[in-house]
């Protein structure tokens, strides 16, 4: 292993040791804060180490390599690791998720997720999208005392299982094809001039296996579920962590592949059945998570826009995008973690007048729902107005004007719940304290939705060094 | 001449004393104390640009203003998308300015003591509102304008949906949905332009200025002018696109009802006319007909729809679509003394409909209804409220000497000349308007009394509140010379290149 080596793999490598210290920290100590703590410093320091080294370097010998990009998304999914383990506490006290297994758990997807970002092997993308998923059939069921729990784990386990399989097939059939696993060979030489058929179907599983875990419509139908029944910390890393793991790597191989271009109609009904499917069916629901659930479906829809407009600045729009979400998904259901773990139900009607009985998470949540709906001055509004400048440049009308009026739909919604934390009362008016580390969580992702939708320059500059 | 950034530090103070008034929402007098005060200090800051301008609005232009523009800012900001922060002021957005500050502070004056709930959040709300309202009157790049015309909506939804009364959920999503549905369409029209002007030059910018040349297929060109014009008419609001106004005006506070009506209908016309008609004047042009056949029939359908009301509240709200419609004949019309006229229409209209929403305001806090059918003998019992409100309504009704009937006179002269049919049933439009209102105040001021009410007569806090209009009404009545001298050049240089 050269130093060069060492130097992509550590982020990686402190997330495992950092998983398997915690293990051990419980099994010795039985000490749960500790544990906590040992994960989130392992969590942050991986954050650090992809911060302060630049490395533009690549390990053939390990399937992985670290460009900007993947630094980016590396400190991204390292800090949203430890942020999330910081809002679990109080959840998880509140719901009595005990152990070790937790912070561990979550280190090991966390690592799954900087594995995916990493990777320039077809057999690294599958182990660090499986490990990642894994990860997280377990996170959602780790709830033991409610039963919804078990269950959403297991239908995701279900589902998961054979999108992995379609994977698994996928890359078997491009490694017949090209005789190479490495990434970049791979497309070289099945995307080439001509395409063979098997090749072409090769690339259509691995996509498949990809879209399962962004939950595009048709291979949506586990999100709700797992975002109605998982503990809420989780969802907030599974929606905005491993969602953003996905969209990297189809950017990656977006701009390996130029484009796919032979896959545009699917795409393009895709993209266009979740922005429908996904805003339409989230206005009738009445459970919050249920409906960011479908919101995510149609979060999802305006990513795979695009990437079909990758010619018109697309994979940068995406790339922000991942990110922008990330945070926002963070934030919201940080927020709805933190009023769960004051006893507040997931039904709308059970967040009436929150905004005033727990101004930080109420506020943020607020925040974030403004975000999700695109109004700016926020990162959401960033996000589309470059998904929709995407669209409109490589000449997809259509998406674009189908795409913004299914946005306007979204709006509705998402209003529904800032009105029931503003605009309706409550019963109690009691302030309730919710600690100074959930809040300063809470309010940093909120600075930072705001920050990137008043100041993207400096992340649209690096974006365009890094992407075409 | 200025090296201060004026228009920055305008838009920012009332932003920033929002901020400042978080920590201090447990002690409501020093909330409000600050809050006001900001405000005040926001108006004079306002008001003293009035003497930059000073008649001669070319004196402190800084380098690469547009013409006609006496202060403008231009600092970079998101580059890598060509995007900048920049910001200008002209007679247009100095009138308009003004207005927003003054009723900014009248809003406050208003809610003073009806806001008994959430107290400093309401000044919260109207501090950033007036922040984002003043926004949109100064941005010179589109991106920059769709922000704070977006970001206008949440301060909004909030006045509307905490403070309102009645089905106020229901009347601030209507608002809410309704308002940006519009503005989303207007986005991808924006977009649109950016790309259009990058591929011809080769500099991608969303500058106005920048924009103002381009050259743009005429089908094309219709559909984006179509896409601003939804926007804008659904802001404005122009028929058939006014029905989210009377649910917001009726649910509405005082205080919202003040800005909704004062400010942020105008910020649909000002777009019309600072964006939508330079930016595609051929669109613009095509579509004319379209525009005088919606403003008039909003003339008459408002103004006979204000007839039928029972409820003072949703009286006024419809006679501001009657009003609006004047303005937007008088854009229709787009020569210079119709263009002039709209503007001043503007501006008059913020002072007598915020007036008659105030006082409606003041008297169902006193009563507890808003019936028109309840009242009646208000004259003998609260003579100072009573002459106030006569005033108010003769302005809203055309009077001469009075306000508005200078803003719809120069309009129908103005229009007349290109719009024969159109003026001519605008001007039936004044006869029902004049009708409704002298109904409205018969039934309120002189007839017999229906309910028994003791009403206490205004207090000195309402008092100046409506003698500031009233002065400001007289005034511009009698004297709108200087307005109009502060009006010419940008209307002028609007205007330009159309006749």
């Amino acid at each position: 292993m050269t130093p060069d080596d060492l130097s992509i793999a550590l982020p990686l490598l402190i997330l495992a040791i950092g998983a398997i210290l915690t293990l051990l920290n419980g099994a010795i100590t039985r000490n749960q804060t500790a544990g906590t703590i040992l994960a989130t410093l392992a969590a942050i320091g991986a954050g650090l180490w992809a911060m302060k080294v630049p490395a533009v370097v690549s390990a053939p010998s390990l399937g992985l390599a670290a460009g900007g990009l993947t630094r980016l998304f590396t400190v991204f999914f390292a800090f949203m690791t430890a942020a999330v383990l910081v809002l679990s506490g109080r959840y998880n006290a509140y719901r009595g998720i005990k152990g070790e297994e937790y912070p561990a758990t979550l280190l090991f997807t966390a690592f799954g997720m900087v594995a995916l970002a990493s990777a320039t092997n077809l057999l690294i993308i599958f182990l660090g999208l499986e490990t990642m998923t894994f990860g997280f059939y377990l996170l959602a069921a780790i709830d033991r005392g409610r039963p919804v729990s078990s269950e959403a784990g297991l239908k995701y386990l279900l589902m998961g299982v054979v999108s992995a399989a379609f994977l698994a097939f996928g890359i078997s059939l491009l490694y017949c094809v090209a005789g190479s696993l490495d990434l970049g060979e791979a497309v070289r030489l099945t995307l080439g001039s001509a395409v063979a058929p098997v090749a072409l179907a090769g690339w259509a599983c691995v996509l498949i296996g990809i879209f399962f875990k962004l939950s595009l419509v048709p291979a949506h139908l586990w999100t709700p579920d797992v975002y109605q029944a998982a503990p809420a910390p989780v969802v907030a890393f599974l929606s905005g962590g491993s969602k953003g793991a996905a969209i990297l790597l189809l950017i990656l191989l977006w701009t390996n592949a130029a484009g796919l271009a032979g896959l545009r109609v699917p795409l393009f009904v895709m993209a266009l059945l979740s922005m429908l499917v996904g805003n339409l069916a989230a206005l009738r629901q009445n459970d919050i998570r249920r409906m960011l659930a479908y919101s995510s479906i149609a979060q999802m829809g305006y990513v795979v826009v695009a990437l079909i407009a990758f010619q018109g600045g697309g994979l940068r729009a995406a790339a922000f995008y991942a990110i922008a979400y990330g945070i926002m998904s963070l934030a919201a259901f940080g927020a709805i973690g933190v009023l769960e773990g004051s006893g507040c139900g997931q039904t709308l009607d059970d967040y009436r007048g929150r905004g005033f009985t727990h101004p930080v998470a109420g506020g943020v949540l607020a925040v974030a729902m403004f975000a999700l709906a695109g109004i700016p001055p926020t990162a959401g509004f960033t996000g589309k107005f470059l998904i929709f400048a995407s669209a409109i440049r490589a000449g997809e009308y259509a998406l674009a004007i189908i795409g913004i009026l299914t946005a306007a739909v979204s709006i509705y919604y998402y209003l529904r719940v800032v009105t029931a934390l503003y605009l309706q009362q409550a019963a109690g008016e009691e302030r309730e304290n919710i600690g100074v580390l959930a809040t300063s969580i809470l309010g940093l992702s909120a600075a930072f939705i705001i920050l990137l939708g008043l100041f993207p320059a400096q992340l649209l500059n690096f974006l365009k060094t890094q992407l075409p | 001449m200025t090296t201060l950034p004026l228009l920055t530090i305008l838009i920012l103070l009332p932003l920033a004393g929002s901020l400042c008034l978080i920590p201090l929402g447990r002690h409501v007098q020093a909330a409000k104390g600050a809050a006001l005060a900001i405000a005040i200090v926001e108006m004079a800051v306002a008001c003293g640009m009035w003497s930059i301008a000073g008649g001669q609005p070319t004196t402190g232009a800084a380098a690469g203003a547009p013409p006609g523009f006496f202060l403008f800012e231009d600092y970079p900001w998101i580059d890598a998308l060509g995007i900048r922060f920049t910001l200008g002021m002209d007679g247009f957005s100095l009138l308009m300015a003004i207005m927003t500050a003054l009723l900014t502070v009248l809003a406050m004056l208003a809610s003073w003591r009806t806001i008994t709930e959430r107290t400093a959040l309401h000044y919260i709300f109207l501090l950033v509102l007036e922040s984002s309202i003043l926004g949109v009157f100064f941005a010179l790049d589109l991106f920059l304008f769709y922000l704070f015309w977006e970001a206008m909506l949440i301060p909004m939804f909030f006045l509307i949906g905490i403070w309102g009364h009645g089905r106020k959920i229901y009347s601030a999503i209507k608002f809410f949905v309704f308002t940006l549905s519009g503005s989303l369409l207007m986005l991808l029209a924006i977009i649109g332009i950016y790309f259009i002007h990058g591929s011809q030059t080769g500099v991608y910018s969303f500058g106005l200025t920048a924009l103002l040349g381009t050259s743009i297929d005429p089908t094309v060109e219709l559909w984006l002018y179509a896409a601003f014009l939804l926007s804008f008419a659904i802001k404005f609001p122009i028929f058939p696109f006014h029905t989210w106004l009377p649910d917001a005006h009726t649910d509405a506070s005082t205080a919202g009802s003040i800005v909704l009506a004062g400010l942020l209908l105008k910020t649909g016309a000002y777009g019309l006319i600072r964006f939508g008609y330079p930016l595609f004047p051929e669109a613009a042009r095509t579509l004319t007909p379209l525009l005088l056949v919606t403003a008039v029939i909003g003339i008459l359908y408002g103004s006979w729809i204000a007839f039928a009301q029972k409820d003072m509240k949703r009286l006024v709200a419809y006679s501001s679509v009657g009003h609006m419609g004047f303005v937007a004949l008088g854009i229709a019309a787009w020569t210079p003394v119709a263009l002039g006229g709209s503007i001043l229409m503007m501006v008059c209209h913020g002072i007598t409909t915020p007036a008659l929403f105030a006082m409606v305001g003041m008297l169902a806090a006193r009563t507890g209804t808003r019936e028109i059918g309840a009242y009646g003998g208000l004259w003998g019992k609260a003579p100072v409220f009573s002459s106030f409100f006569l005033l108010f309504a003769m302005a809203s009704a055309g009077l001469p000497g009075l306000n508005n009937f200078v803003g719809e006179f120069l309009i129908l002269a103005g229009s007349y000349k290109v719009a024969q049919i159109a003026t001519i049933c605008a001007f039936l439009g004044l006869i029902v308007t004049l009708v409704y209102t002298v109904l409205l105040v018969q039934g309120l001021l002189f007839q017999e009394e229906r309910q028994a009410f003791t009403i206490i007569d205004l207090n000195f806090r309402e008092i100046l509140l409506l003698a500031i209009l009233a002065i400001l009404a007289i005034f511009i009545g009698l004297h709108p010379g200087p307005l109009l001298d502060m009006l010419a050049m940008p209307v002028d240089i609007l205007t330009g290149g159309t006749q």
